[in-house]
């Protein structure tokens, strides 16, 4: 076949690169998994499938093996899974996602738009702050009271005073 | 002169300039050793140099490479453990 890469790091025996050879991948996630040559893009890289993801390979990350399957170029993953069965290999399955559209955005009706203002409106009647009236009326009144309180102590201190001065003074005149 | 437990070097000197002006000496513990290839030694690349408490909060696929041996053996030396399995 033209395109086929002879692998000679292989001992004992000169390992071709063709469709239907059985490989193990070395390099990258599926290292380890064995894998079937599906194609051959190039002189550098081929298109695998099976216990591997189905993708672009380089041929160096591949180390082939003595055995080959009959598949017809650029087979599909069901025809490569088919094949491997006889060799006990069980082909990596991606369940694919369901196709969902994107949330389309929908303008309100006025109708909506009008039940969405009477709702805010209810609420903000709940959570209305109390007025402070009854609270402030006792503290105003203690307030007075003390001002007034604090001016009859200031008068009869004064008196007091006044007396003590005032006392002798009559006293003398008298 | 600095205390008598920080006078040898297990702890690490980091030096910063204090807002009076001054540098002052603050010693901090050190990292953890670079991974290192079981087989052949060399760093592995891939996974962070952090403290156990930093490394236990991440998540796993950012501590290894996402392969079989990731995080014990360099790839070079995965590929030829892979390859001698196979070959046996």
């Amino acid at each position: 076949m033209n395109g086929d890469v002879i692998c000679n790091e292989v001992i004992g025996g000169k390992m071709t690169i063709e469709i239907g050879r059985l490989a193990v991948k070395i390099a990258g996630r599926d290292a380890g998994n064995k894998c079937v040559i599906v194609d051959i893009l190039d002189d550098k890289y081929v298109l695998i499938d099976g216990e591997t993801r189905r993708r672009k390979c380089n041929v160096l990350h591949l180390e082939p093996l003595n055995q080959t399957i009959k598949i017809e170029k650029n087979a599909s993953h069901e025809d490569v899974a088919n094949s491997l069965k006889e060799f006990g290999i069980e082909v990596r399955v991606t369940k694919p996602k369901p196709k969902t559209d994107k949330p389309k955005k929908k303008r309100k009706t006025p109708e909506q738009l009008k039940a969405r203002k009477e709702e805010k409106r209810k609420f903000r009647d709940i959570f209305k702050p109390k007025k402070k009236e009854d609270k402030i009326e006792p503290k105003e009144g203690t307030l007075e009271e003390k001002a007034w309180l604090v001016e009859e102590k200031k008068e009869a201190k004064a008196e007091t005073t006044g007396k003590k001065n005032v006392k002798p003074k009559a006293a003398k005149k008298e | 002169m600095p205390a008598p437990r920080l006078r040898s070097r297990s702890l690490r000197k980091v030096f910063s300039k204090v807002p009076g002006g001054r540098t002052t000496i603050h010693y901090k513990k050190r990292k953890p050793k670079t991974a290192r290839c079981g087989n052949c030694g060399a760093l592995l690349k891939g996974i962070p140099r952090e403290f156990p408490f930093r490394m236990r909060s991440m998540a796993k696929t950012k501590k290894r490479p996402e392969r079989p041996y990731g995080g014990v053996l360099c790839s070079r030396c995965m590929r030829q453990e892979i390859v001698n399995k196979i070959r046996q």
